[in-house]
């Protein structure tokens, strides 16, 4: 007897939801007025963004957890978590501009809550190129997770001097506010469930391959040449 | 108490015997604020704003190479074995090695800012002496979060490099901040009307001191 895996489970689930998602969008949620079908990218880009925000969340969990234990599996579980938050907000950046250029008529403005999540994309960019850039393991895990902590701190100082900016100088573009139909809900709730049962399944297979690469490595070690 | 005082002037002997970090942080801010003084132009007239940028651009690219000398320097020698085996608490060493970063910057600044105001006086229309309780916050908020990233860095293979990777997107609040205050203090507002950017450069430079004191003892016992 075949016995069923969490992670194949999982896997269907987020199928599941993503069809029905993507179904739901675009045939049963109605075309906004203003924007027209280009409004409808907002339904991926939300849900990406949150879901981003919160595997960043999670790394900074991991990351103490790590200091404090000191076992390597934090640093794996902190390290995936930032690549899959990365992910999301490169995404989240690439949507975004896509929905700009016919609302706003350009790619890229240095609007706050722009200027903000590019500045979270640096942040954690520059964390993964720390983890390039030092060899040994026990070194990188303590380093990374100090740098995944003090990216997170930083957050809400990012966001405020963000929206600060805004209350001094005028804006230029206004994030036109949309009221939200009961149906257009729906929908980003759909891909929210989608987008962080996807974001568990990438945090699993992660996860694992790290640990396999471990396994590997000192393996490898132990047999020498 | 008296670790604290051991230490600063133990870096303090150090950073005087050997004068070159401080010499190229000051050559260096002079550096930029000539191709800074190219790029505007013969004649062109920039706003306070931007010449409150340029400074502050030139101050933080000063600010790397001595940053990165706090731990290169206990390198050599591995000189940092005994700092790790002297019985001092680590959050002593993390606060005495930002108060010698404190110091030299300010030093540089004692320098780079009148140099500032020389090459670029005809921009700022306004000066006021509360544009030294702005360094004084500047520094105190980059000198903390700077000791902690280039304690991570001097583990790295590629310190130099690296430091500035960290650095900058994590203090990009910081410069706004900094940079919107002397923007303003360079137009000639109140003091009233910078003093709320000032809180936050202050909120800035408090988080960052309290993370660098807690999570300091991790990156000492890896170096």
């Amino acid at each position: 007897m075949s016995r069923i895996r969490p992670i194949g489970l999982l896997s269907s689930v987020s199928i599941a939801l993503f069809a029905l998602s993507i179904y739901y969008v675009l045939l049963v949620v109605p075309v906004e007025r203003e924007m027209g079908i280009v409004q409808k990218i907002f339904y991926l880009h939300v849900p990406m963004a949150i879901t981003g925000f919160i595997f960043f969340f999670l790394a900074f969990l991991f990351s103490i957890f790590y200091l404090k234990r000191q076992n390597r599996k934090w640093d794996i579980f902190a390290a995936s978590s930032v690549e899959i938050g990365l992910l999301l907000t490169t995404l989240v950046l690439i949507t975004g501009s896509i929905w700009a250029r016919p609302i706003w008529n350009t790619w890229w403005t240095w609007d706050p809550r722009l200027t903000a999540t590019f500045i979270l994309w640096l942040i954690y960019s520059a964390y993964l190129i720390l983890r390039l850039s030092v060899d040994n393991e026990g070194k990188r895990a303590v380093f990374c997770a100090v740098m995944a902590i003090v990216g997170f701190v930083d957050v809400p100082i990012v966001f405020l001097s963000a929206r600060i900016w805004r209350s001094i100088h005028p804006v230029v573009v206004k994030t036109r506010s949309i009221a939200i139909e009961p149906k257009m809900g729906i929908a980003l709730l759909l891909f929210m469930a989608a987008f962080i049962s996807l974001g568990a399944i990438l945090l699993w297979l992660r996860t694992s391959l790290s640990i396999f690469e471990g396994k590997l490595l000192s393996l490898e070690k132990q047999g020498g040449n | 108490m008296g670790a604290f005082v051991g230490l600063i002037k133990k870096d303090l002997t150090v950073a005087l015997r050997r004068k070159e970090t401080f010499v190229s942080m000051v050559f260096f801010a002079i550096l930029i604020l000539f191709i800074m003084n190219m790029a505007i132009g013969m004649g062109e007239k920039i706003s306070p704003d931007m010449a409150a940028g340029i400074l502050w651009v030139a101050v933080l690219f000063s600010s790397i190479s001595g940053l990165g000398s706090t731990f290169s320097m206990e390198k050599t020698n591995r000189c940092i074995d005994g700092l790790l085996i002297s019985p001092v608490h680590s959050a002593t060493v993390f606060l005495a090695k930002m108060t010698v970063n404190l110091a030299f910057l300010s030093l540089a600044e004692m320098i780079i800012v009148p140099l500032f105001l020389v090459l670029y006086g005809n921009h700022v229309q306004s000066l006021h002496l509360s544009l030294l309780l702005i360094i004084l916050l500047l520094n105190l908020g980059l000198t903390s979060i700077g000791t902690l990233i280039s304690g991570i860095t001097a583990g790295s293979r590629r310190n130099d490099v690296l430091l500035p990777i960290l650095l900058f997107p994590v203090i990009t609040p910081l410069i706004a901040f900094t940079i919107k205050a002397t923007g303003a203090l360079f137009a000639g507002a109140p003091f009233q009307e910078y003093a709320p950017w000032l809180k936050l450069t202050a909120a800035f430079a408090l988080i960052f001191s309290t993370a660098g004191y807690f999570l300091f003892e991790h990156v000492l016992r890896e170096n």
